[in-house]
């Protein structure tokens, strides 16, 4: 097979570019296949595809170019021209502005696959704890104090033996 | 438990492959390995690119700790990778170990793989941590059942970044949610020389999932390989796009049976020769490219496939395909060579494993 750009030299570069939905072949001389493959580089990038994609969404959220996020200072208008977010509040703090993209990149925006158990665990404690709460409450409302000390102290046991790792 | 002597490792590594190369496993004639990747990233810290050099060595440390003390494999190693050549890096490159962007980043990073290589980590990637488990044939479920168990295993020791609406946090908002690409790397050379393969992309990205090349984003096909994954990561469970993506592998491997069948029943005889003179190409070649040998191995990968040629491993060809990649060259002979000197070298190598 012959080189398909210098028509000289004998093919040994093969090449396949996908580009959309449709491939292309390219049978190349080694030569030829140098100077060919700084042009083919020029497939847009995850994240050029990204950035593209939050400024096709973004401009109607006027606002949220005022947003900073308090946490690691990312400012929204950053986060548009890299397509990376600064920390995990930054989903909180941008929410509005994420979810029409989440909505054009994914199948969803409501997350339905694995929970770790401790965010499992963490739910349980939390709903505990509120449940000693009103019970506390109560008790105080009551008056009864030997009660009280004794759920107040419960409180202290479980939402202090948290974050072992921290 | 302790990390094995990196040092050591990654010479010994240079003259075999991981075990998802061995060729064996479902449908492994055309599907090569199925790989599942997890994003992950601990709470209290900020994604890389707000980290600074003193929260990114934190980040690094705290990670690498916790995998040293959860117990995922006897024999794993664990690489800082500041402290390895380039050519070392490109190494781990080409064996999937670590990502083409995990190799020229910047700050404090490193990567954990055992001896089997079915398990890699890699910390300071675009997340704090990348959890990767690859295995031979079509096993996408199996994969996931070993990533999932080595996921809770560090789960336990770390907070990850996470909640309920959004899932797992991820740098990128591409990754969030389950935070898993799940992708499955296929021979498909008859699609390739029938012009079916549009068809194929056509097929699977209506379904959501993504074609890419041998190195995933953004890189060329070559050998006929290619990878399939899962485009969204949100909005769908693990197992829901595992199941996506099984659903329409058998599909593209009959279609590649199907035109294999039909080039033999057309043109037995070119397809024979082309065979033969890609496998001659490679017994006798002084100067093989990188591309070329991509080409030749997967013609006769193709002819092997079909009982064209009885003489050669399928495990040996697997391996080629990776073996005589620039960085493993460098590595087997123990120092930088040119493009030139890397063709003599291909070629001798080449030549050696075919030999008789
Ligand atoms: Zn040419
Ligand atoms: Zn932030």
């Amino acid at each position: 097979m012959k080189c398909e750009s210098c028509n000289k030299k004998h093919a040994t570069v093969h090449l396949t570019e996908i580009v959309g939905n449709t491939k292309k072949e390219k049978h190349l001389c080694e030569e030829c296949a140098q100077s060919v493959n700084t042009h083919l580089k020029k497939i847009p990038s995850p994240t050029e595809i990204l950035t593209s994609l939050i400024n096709q969404v973004a401009p109607e959220i006027n606002e949220m170019s005022k947003i900073t996020c308090p946490v690691c200072g990312l400012s929204y208008l950053e986060f548009r021209s890299n397509g990376r977010l600064g920390c995990p509040m930054d989903y909180t703090i941008f929410r509005k502005g994420l979810i029409p993209l989440l909505e054009k990149m994914h199948s969803g925006t409501q997350h339905v696959g694995k929970v770790p158990s401790r965010a499992g665990k963490e739910l349980i404690k939390k709903n505990e704890l509120m449940q000693l709460r009103n019970e506390l409450n109560k008790a105080v409302e009551k008056e009864d104090y030997e009660k009280a000390a004794e759920l107040r102290d419960k409180i202290y046991e479980l939402s202090g033996a948290n974050d072992e790792n921290q | 438990m302790n990390f094995q002597a990196p040092t050591m490792k990654i010479s010994d590594l240079a003259c075999n492959t991981g075990e998802w190369l061995r060729g064996t496993g479902p449908e492994s004639d055309i599907v090569i390995s199925s790989r599942i990747r997890l994003a992950r990233n601990v709470a209290r810290f900020p994604f890389l690119s707000r980290a600074n050099l003193k929260q990114k060595k934190e980040v690094e440390a705290v990670v690498r700790d916790r995998i040293r003390e959860s117990d995922i494999a006897p024999d794993l190693c664990y690489i800082n990778l500041s402290e390895i050549s380039s050519i070392d890096r490109l190494f781990l490159v080409e064996r999937h170990l670590i990502s083409r962007e995990h190799a020229v980043g910047e700050s404090e990073r490193g990567v954990a793989f055992g001896k089997t290589e079915a398990i890699s980590l890699m910390v300071n990637e675009e997340d704090h941590l990348r959890i990767q488990v690859i295995h031979s044939g079509f096993e996408l479920r199996e994969a996931w059942k070993t990533i999932d168990e080595v996921d809770n295993k560090l789960e336990k020791k770390l907070s990850y970044a996470y909640n309920s609406r959004f899932g797992y946090l991820t740098a990128c908002p591409t990754n969030v949610g389950t935070g898993m690409r799940a992708s499955v790397m296929l021979h498909l050379p008859a699609l390739g020389m029938t012009h079916h393969i549009e068809k194929v992309f056509n097929a699977v990205m209506k379904l959501g999932l993504v074609v890419r090349g041998l190195y995933g984003e953004g890189t060329q096909v070559s050998g006929d390989l290619y990878q399939i994954s899962n485009q969204f990561t949100l909005g769908k469970s693990e197992l829901e796009i595992i199941e996506i993506i099984e659903s329409v592998i058998p599909r593209i491997t009959t279609y590649e049976r199907m035109a294999r069948k039909a080039i033999v029943a057309e043109s037995r005889e070119q397809l024979e020769d082309r065979v033969w003179r890609s496998y001659g190409m490679l017994k006798v070649a002084r100067l093989i490219s990188s591309e070329e040998i991509m080409h030749l191995l997967s013609q006769v990968r193709m002819g092997v496939n079909l009982g064209i040629i009885n003489d050669i491993e399928m495990k040996t060809l697997n391996e080629l395909f990776i073996l005589t990649l620039p960085g493993h060259l460098q590595k087997l002979e123990g120092r930088e060579l040119d493009s030139t000197q890397r063709n003599v070298i291909r070629a001798d190598y080449v030549r050696k494993r075919l030999g008789k």
